[in-house]
């Protein structure tokens, strides 16, 4: 955010989003150990599979979870900011890519990235919204 | 949109972490309000109203209605 933390609402909000990317970082790591060296199989790699996946969930939840409890509007509308840049700019990517793949032939964009795409370009809007405001 | 925030403000010896406690809101709001970068809900510029002891049109300004 463009300033200090303010409000109970965001303490939570920055504190969930720490937990779901460290929770994200450990979940993937167990889960490729259980796949690629343990060589889980059988219906059990499912739901490992699908665990690395929960955290973001979780955080994407928290993130409306934090604008419907947010009373200050004008820190809500910077987070809607970065919220719509970040949209915006994963869909750019993602088309982009997307055609490079279909007419070039480029390498596949695995769609796991795809959620570190969006909070990327949503960082990347910060400074330009912040630009605006100061 | 024009207001007359900074000037009430200073009438008041309030510095704008002063106001922003008293709106409930962050010091950031308060200065974007302030320079009108970003324009207050209804719920807030009475809000603001009622603090000044003042009605909403004595603290913004319309641009439509100035021209």
């Amino acid at each position: 955010m463009i300033c200090s933390i303010n409000s109970a609402a965001q303490r939570r909000f920055v504190r969930s989003s720490w937990i779901g990317a460290g929770l994200v970082v450990v979940l993937t790591a167990l889960a490729a150990v259980a796949v690629r060296v343990a060589h889980l199989h059988g219906p059990l790699v499912y739901p490992v599979a699908v665990l690395p996946a929960l955290p973001i969930i979780w955080v994407l939840i928290e993130t409306g979870r934090y604008l419907a409890e947010e009373k200050d509007e004008f820190m809500r509308n910077l987070l809607v900011q970065c919220l719509l840049g970040g949209i915006g700019g994963t869909l750019a990517v993602t088309t982009v890519w997307g055609n490079l793949e279909h007419f070039a032939g480029i390498l596949r964009l695995d769609p796991i990235l795809i959620y570190a795409i969006f909070w990327f370009c949503a960082a990347l809007t910060y400074p330009v919204v912040y630009r605006r405001y100061r | 949109m024009k207001n007359r925030l900074k000037v009430l403000r200073a009438e008041r010896n309030w510095s704008q972490g002063d106001l922003a406690q008293r709106l409930e809101v962050s010091r950031q709001s308060v200065n974007a309000i302030e320079t009108g970068k970003f324009d207050p809900s209804l719920p807030l510029a009475f809000k603001l109203a009622r603090l000044f002891g003042l009605r909403i049109e004595e603290i913004f300004e319309d641009g439509e209605s100035a021209s």
